[in-house]
């Protein structure tokens, strides 16, 4: 395996871990974040600290995690005490607050970021392999949960919260769990990609890239384990296999972004589960 | 049956390019066509640093095809492999594993921001693959290993050479300071407050601000009222430009010394009048005699649109230095070409002779200070005390 | 005058600011759309503004050009993006309005070149006055007093004249409005095109202090807005001025002290998030049920 096909792979990887994480916040359970790169990037900076401070991977993979999960319970608190219109603001100011705040940090490596972080002795190879059993990981949990009492409740608080608490289901609660673990996986992604690139600086955080795995999730089909993982792939290697794309793709994402919505706002699970539907009353 | 397919839209165009290009390449090798030599190519053409990216991909382009017009090298023709790193350090880690990788390209040019050089330099170190960074100036890039070259002063020397500017030839001793967040802004500046104490400079207060701000009221205000003989400021044109247009709208008439990003005609632009007397440190000599020189300029002014900054003209150099080290090794094998590059003596750049490289394949060569009169670009002295900003040996 | 010099800048920003807003806040207030793309409409009126200006050689007609042109993309985004997303949950136009910001802003630095526009010729981005020791400059002038004027003639609308008036039933009480027999939908279009007139007039007058415009333009406005319509209360005018005028001054005052740990875009963000766990309807915001 080449060393691009190897780096490629792994960044699928991470994407996917992403997108189907957001997915359980913005798609389960219908809080809709539009900074999900902040606690992807507070994991990344916790695992690199730790990995400068005691080269050691799973102690990092356990800092990204809980970085990630504790600014994403923070954040959940907060998602209690404002209206659903104000908590996609409050993600974008969160994003912001984050980069803006890391930026100016010498400790954080500021401006510079922090490069030379130690590899994890497994080689490109075996970080890929790492990325790959974790991104696995993330999808089976997302489908046990969706399946599970969890999904459900999350569903119920995403479509009607009002009608949700009638039932008996603390929306708070579930709100509150379904940010946690939600940003934990993105925390463990933060970790992985400390890893691969071994040097990070604060700008890959920032909104623009929340903004694409918001695309992902949507063009995906938002609530759909499936289609979010086919979205996150197709769209990474998108701009790899087209160079139109590559060289475009802020008109390209941000078009398909529109054009999903508006064609199809349940993405392509939906139409799919549409074609499925169709063809069965044929 | 079902119309849409799960398979994302990606790999699908992925195998018919595959297919594509495997039919072409069956074809381009039946032919007697002779094997190019390949120079990776890093830039910017996306994102904050876009500006830069483009000037930098239209002045290569324009290297390589001066290069093979006039016979190529060692007779084979130069060809570029360019990818866009968007000045990110992710995307040039990743690019720099594409053009190892997928292009097997042995020799590559970064023309892109620091931030993209210093995260591209260890992989390519390990690779042995020879990289010239053309503008990057952190100083991590060379640290990385000696596959590295530099063709731009790093940012610290310009920021000392900047000092001895400032506090000697200007004979100005109460500076206030305004940094550009990044890299780049922080490395020159750091160089300067260095070196002040040296001339005599005092640093009366300290201002940063950041790549997207276009608005500077807060730090003009407070210019104002520290009354500082003179303004030193890091950044690039277009932070520049704004910025010194609202320094002479607010009144603040001293001398404003900027760093070498601002140097393009854009900058002139921007600030119309208000930048009429600003120093621009490590800046293009624009009026050097120099028939290359006149050649590029009017060529890139062509193709561009505008005319070439400082950007494109270290890139088409860097391009340049890289044939001619393929050149004098005899051959292109990186190793080669590596202890060729170390060995340049007095290659001439679009800017002026290079003495050479010292052992950080750091760039040895006299600085050139311009001053903006009557709207252009006008020499105002070189900074030829190499020992004042000698870079670092390691 | 340090301070004075601060105060004055902290105004003029506080004034480009409201009238950025303000069509985002209004779009809002009818339609419970977070209108994100409201930022391609400010850099579209920026870029409007040079261009025209560049061709005619007047910036009057700049301005008039990016009057006329900016309103129309306005309702157009209206038709063809959210009026067909109007029986969905709102966060769903705002998804779509999100893509289309980013969509718009790669397009402006395709279309326009990443090295942005400047005006030709502009002696009034570098006209100043000294007013015993505080410097103003003629555009920070401009912006204080196109705000007052515009702000004062949107009141003088909205409660002079029919239209005006129906305008703000129909924003308080839609149902109600259209059974008086004024038609809701001329009503939006009204909304986005008067909301996009005032971001205009704000894009021009951006392009004229900074005498550059390029496809980052919108991308630090924008997200400020949306903190400063929360801020202020989603829908209520009223709210969103005070907001940006309190933003303006808290930006131009605090990037000295603040600036040395936090980026300056960020502390609209930091005061909002503090405002909202204190009082979780902004300012001048209505608590729901």
């Amino acid at each position: 395996m080449s060393a691009y096909t190897v780096s490629i792979v792994s960044i699928i990887g991470i994407n996917v871990i992403l997108a189907v994480s957001l997915n359980m916040i913005s798609g389960f359970c219908g809080q809709i974040s539009l900074g999900h790169g902040a606690f992807f990037g507070a994991g990344a900076y916790a695992a690199a600290l730790a990995m400068v401070a005691t080269r050691n991977v799973p102690l990092a993979l356990l800092a990204g995690l809980v970085a990630g999960s504790l600014l994403g319970i923070i954040v959940g608190f907060a998602s209690l005490r404002v209206r659903s219109d104000f908590l996609a603001v409050t993600t974008i100011g969160v994003n912001f607050l984050f980069v803006g705040f890391v930026r100016k940090q010498p400790w954080l490596g500021g401006e510079m970021g922090i490069s030379g972080i130690p590899a994890t002795g497994l080689g490109a190879s075996g970080n890929m392999i790492m990325i790959l059993l974790l991104a696995c990981v993330t999808v089976a949990f997302s489908l046990y949960v969706s399946r599970s009492w969890m999904g459900f409740a999350f569903r119920a608080v995403g479509e009607d919260e009002q009608a949700a608490t009638t039932l008996g289901i603390g929306a708070g609660a579930y709100k509150l769990a379904a940010f946690g673990i939600g940003t934990a996986f993105a925390g463990l992604a933060g970790a992985l990609y400390t890893f691969f690139t071994q040097f990070i600086t604060v700008d890959a955080f920032d909104f623009i890239f929340s903004v694409m795995l918001m695309a992902m999730v949507v063009i995906g089909g938002i609530g759909s384990t499936w289609g979010v993982v086919a979205a996150a792939i197709g769209l990474t290697l998108l701009p790899e296999a087209i160079r139109f794309v590559n060289d475009y793709r802020l008109l390209v994402f941000g078009g398909m972004l529109v054009l999903v919505i508006r064609v199809a706002p349940g993405g392509f699970a939906a139409v799919i589960r549409n074609r499925f539907v169709r063809a069965r009353q044929a | 049956m079902l119309r849409f397919s799960l398979k994302p839209p990606g790999l699908g165009a992925k195998t018919v390019l595959s297919l594509a290009s495997v039919v072409w390449l069956g074809a381009a090798t039946t032919l007697p066509v002779r094997a190019d030599i390949k120079i990776g190519f890093q830039v910017p053409l996306t994102g904050p640093a876009a500006t830069d990216g483009k000037s930098a991909q239209i002045a290569g382009e324009m290297a390589v095809e001066d290069i093979n017009a006039a016979g190529g090298v060692l007779g084979q023709k130069l060809q570029l492999v360019t990818y866009d790193d968007q000045a990110k350090s992710d995307q040039a880690i990743f690019t720099a594993n594409k053009l190892i990788g997928e292009d097997g390209v042995k020799l590559v040019v970064n023309g892109s921001y620091s931030a993209s050089g210093r995260a591209a330099a260890p992989v390519f170190q390990k690779a042995g693959v020879v990289m010239i960074a053309a503008y990057g100036v952190h100083p991590d890039i060379t640290r990385a290993g000696d596959y590295m070259f530099r063709l731009v002063h790093l940012g610290p020397p310009q920021g000392a050479a900047t000092a001895l500017y400032i506090g000697k030839r200007l004979g100005l001793k109460k500076i206030s300071t305004i940094t550009m967040d990044n890299d780049y802004g922080q490395a020159t500046m750091d160089g300067f407050l260095e070196a002040a104490p040296k001339y005599g400079i005092e640093v009366l207060n300290k201002y940063s601000y950041s790549l997207k701000d276009r608005q500077f009221g807060s730090i003009v205000a407070s210019v104002k009222r520290d009354n500082p003989d003179g303004v030193y400021a890091t950044g690039y044109f277009f932070t520049g430009g704004p910025l010194v247009a609202q320094l002479r709208a607010a009144g603040v008439t001293v001398p404003i010394i900027g760093s070498q990003a601002f140097d393009s005609e854009k900058f002139i632009e921007i600030a119309g009048p208000a930048a009429e007397g600003t120093y621009i440190i490590d800046s293009f000599d624009r009026d050097r005699k120099d028939e290359a020189l006149q050649k590029f300029f009017a060529g890139f002014k062509e193709r561009a649109g505008y005319a070439p900054e400082g950007v494109a003209a270290i890139t088409y150099s860097a391009v340049k230095l890289m044939a001619d080290g393929i050149k004098r090794a005899g051959s292109a094998e990186p190793d080669k070409v590596r202890d060729a590059l170390a060995a340049s003596k007095d290659f001439p750049l679009l800017e002026g002779n290079m003495d050479g490289f010292n052992s950080l394949h750091e760039i040895i060569m006299p600085i050139q200070v311009n001053e903006i009169k009557d709207g252009k670009f006008a020499p105002a002295g070189r900074i030829t005390d190499l020992n004042a900003f000698a870079p670092p040996e390691k | 005058m340090y301070y004075i010099d601060l105060a004055v800048t902290g105004i003029s920003f506080g004034c480009m600011y409201a009238m950025m807003s303000v069509g985002l806040t209004l779009v809002y207030g009818l339609l419970r759309i977070l209108h994100v793309a409201h930022a391609a409409v400010f850099a579209l009126g920026a870029y409007v503004t040079v261009l025209a200006a560049n061709a005619t050689g007047n910036i009057a007609l700049g301005f008039i050009a990016a009057l006329i042109v900016t309103p129309l993309f306005s309702m157009a985004i209206y038709r063809l993006l959210y009026e067909p997303l109007l029986t969905y949950r709102p966060d769903v136009p705002m998804i779509a309005s999100v893509g289309l910001l980013v969509l718009m802003q790669d397009a402006f630095r395709i279309v326009f070149g990443e090295q942005g526009v400047t005006f030709r010729r502009n002696a009034l981005s570098f006209t100043t006055f000294d007013l015993s020791g505080v410097t103003v400059s003629a555009v920070q002038i401009a912006i204080v007093v196109t705000a007052f004027a515009v702000f004062l003639g949107l009141h003088l609308f909205t409660t002079r004249t029919r239209i005006g008036i129906g305008w703000r039933a129909t924003v308080s009480k839609p149902k109600i409005a259209a059974s008086f027999g004024i038609d809701p939908i001329k009503v939006r279009y009204l909304n986005f095109a008067i909301g996009a007139a005032l971001a205009a007039a704000a894009g021009g007058l951006v392009a004229l202090m900074n005498n550059l415009v390029d496809p980052a333009i919108g991308f630090v406005v924008s997200y400020k807005a949306l903190a400063i319509i929360v801020l202020g209360g989603l829908g209520s005018v009223r709210g969103t001025l005070v907001a940006s005028l309190v933003l303006g001054l808290v930006e131009a005052y605090g990037t000295i002290f603040i600036g040395a740990w936090l980026d300056r875009d960020a502390i609209a963000f930091l005061a909002l998030i503090i405002l909202l766990m204190i009082r979780p309807q902004g300012f001048t915001g209505m608590r729901t049920a």
